[in-house]
């Protein structure tokens, strides 16, 4: 046995997977659920030559990893509930200036600081419209150790893709559980290194002129080329403007680069759909609870299975109502008061069919809470 | 060993319950084993009490918490009262001697050792009972092999306390046969 084969906590992978990415620089505050991310970062990194940042809060955190990355470095915070409230102005600037980075969240019992040590998922909506304005968004989320390395990946490569914060929503369970990781070899994952400009110095760089693909290519600031960075509406120079033709262009692709690419962005795993007539959609740690129910029920011979999102923004409306059609129920698992049940409402035929199966006490959602809910919506009886 | 077994180490914070459950869960890896570990995480580190969860099995892990421990470890009477409560039925429950009273459960295999006595007695090192006791539980259940468990000990402990733990493994595996035969 090699050293890839480790036993290790959710946020010991999720730190596995951001080296294998090439992650360059880390600024957080650490928070719990998400310390072990900071602490263990805090040795690794440098280590790496990489640079590690423990700053005063989470707010100069997120303006941190914004500037690191303009500079040209992977770049990544973490942190829980309150924390990312503080960071969200912050990555609406970096989705404006279109900067790379990763901002991943283990979310805890909300609001406010909660229950710093129990698990929920009430980030979602948070995740998705936290920061102001009109914004398109990526997060992402795994309910194993094994998926979480490769989400994690995923994430610095999709940020690199479409040049934007990526949000890795993990939960306490997750976060803090200790789990068996094989770490991939060096060159199994893909990764999306950042794309330069092949602009000369001297010459006229537009840093916020799209390619025919949507995508923009960097350069590294403080480099070869000056250009401005702003959070107001730009033009290609990036320099501030309110021509409405200009703006109007730049909303567009800020949220088209996204939204139009909802099929390549999505990740989600299926168990057992095929001909299921209640389908369980879940994601995160919740999702391991209705797949044990899942599993059993199959066992018995009912027609169940399974539908796990990875992918949560963009959420994948076309790829849900597919998997949706056949069904004469779909429960949503989550533990929340239905943040994801109100996008599958929105995405399916008939959000009459649609169900939730929640919990929301910091307590772990088990298969005997969904078994309950699912007595109900059969009806079964209590 | 069968399909899956659920462990579950107990006892008060400072007893070194969650890292005797990642020694436990380490080596179960290091055996081939699926592994999902979880801890009560909270303010047990002085007192109050703490609990390492360990589900071992074959295949992977889908419910990764222990709904009904098949092995239960207790290091003190607070742990035992409330987790024989949560047994599988032909649960094997393992506990400190000289901390724990038993009480007679239906259906359960009990089986006391004396980890905390050892650990002063012989060892001159109370906060080894954790070690101790883990020695004993693999052999009772052998849900881990003594290799993986020393190799998971190296990994997971400070370099100045390798060698007293190792000796603290040795004891448990002698107390555990003892108690086997």
């Amino acid at each position: 046995m090699g050293d890839h084969l480790i036993f290790v906590q959710g946020n010991e992978a999720c730190v596995e997977a951001a080296l294998y990415a090439g992650l360059g620089f880390f600024a957080g505050y650490p928070i719990t659920p998400s310390t072990e991310i900071a602490e263990l970062l805090s040795l690794r990194l440098p280590q790496r030559g990489g640079k590690f940042i423990q700053m005063e809060d989470e707010i100069a955190s997120m303006c941190a990893i914004i500037g690191a990355s303009l500079t040209g470095l992977k770049s990544m915070t973490a942190t829980s509930g309150p924390g990312f409230s503080l960071k969200q102005e912050a990555i609406g600037y970096a989705i404006m200036t279109e900067v790379p980075c990763v901002v991943v969240s283990v979310m805890r019992g909300g609001p406010s600081t909660g229950l710093p040590t129990k698990v929920s998922q009430g980030d979602v909506m948070q995740a998705r419209w936290g920061t102001h304005g009109d914004h398109a968004v990526i997060a992402l989320t795994a309910s194993n150790h094994q998926d979480l390395f490769a989400i994690t990946v995923e994430a610095f490569n999709l940020a690199e893709t479409y040049r934007t914060p990526v949000i890795l929503l993990f939960d306490e369970v997750i976060g803090h559980m200790r789990e068996k990781l094989i770490v991939p070899e060096p060159g199994e994952i893909p990764l999306v290194q950042r794309l330069r400009t092949s602009v000369r110095e001297g010459t006229d760089y537009h840093p916020y002129l799209p390619r025919e693909d949507g995508r923009l290519p960097m350069s590294d600031f403080g480099g070869v080329h000056r250009y401005n960075v702003t959070g107001l509406m730009h033009d290609m120079w990036g320099f501030p403007t309110d021509n409405p033709q200009v703006a109007y262009g730049l909303m567009r692709h800020l949220f088209d680069k996204i939204e139009g690419h909802v099929t390549e962005i999505a990740r989600m795993k299926e168990f057992f759909l095929d001909d299921a007539e209640t389908v369980l959609i879940s994601y995160g740690s919740a999702a391991r609870s209705a797949l044990h129910v899942v599993e059993n029920r199959r066992a018995r011979g009912e027609r169940m299975g399974l539908l796990e999102l990875q992918t949560l923004w963009p959420f994948p409306s076309g790829a849900v109502r597919e998997r949706c059609n056949q069904a004469k129920f779909v429960v949503v698992v989550e533990m929340n008061m239905g943040q994801i049940l109100l996008e599958v409402k929105k995405a399916v035929d008939d959000p009459e069919r649609v169900f939730l199966a929640n919990r929301i006490d910091g307590t772990f959602i088990s298969p005997t809470d969904i078994r309950n809910i699912l007595r109900v919506i059969q009806g079964k009886g209590v | 060993m069968g399909a899956l077994k659920q462990v579950r180490l107990s006892g008060f914070g400072g007893q070194g319950v969650v890292l005797a459950g990642t020694i436990l869960g380490h080596g179960a890896v290091k055996d081939g084993k699926w592994v999902a570990g979880s801890s009560s995480y909270g303010a047990q580190a002085r007192g109050g009490s703490a609990r390492a969860d360990v589900v071992v099995s074959d295949r992977p892990i889908v419910f990764p918490h222990v709904i009904e421990a098949n092995v239960l470890a207790a290091m003190a009477q607070t742990a035992y009262d409330k987790y024989t409560e949560q047994l599988a039925r032909g649960a094997t429950v393992i506990y400190d001697d000289e901390l724990v009273r038993p009480r007679s459960i239906d259906g359960a295999i009990q089986i006391g050792v004396p980890a905390t006595s050892t650990a002063i007695k012989l060892l001159n090192q109370q906060q080894s009972a954790n070690i101790v006791i883990l020695g004993a539980i693999a052999v009772i259940t052998g849900i881990v092999s003594k290799g993986a468990l020393s190799s998971a000990i190296e990994e997971n402990v400070s370099e100045r306390f390798k060698d007293l733990n190792i000796r603290a493994l040795e004891l448990g595996y002698k107390l555990g046969e003892a108690d086997k035969q």
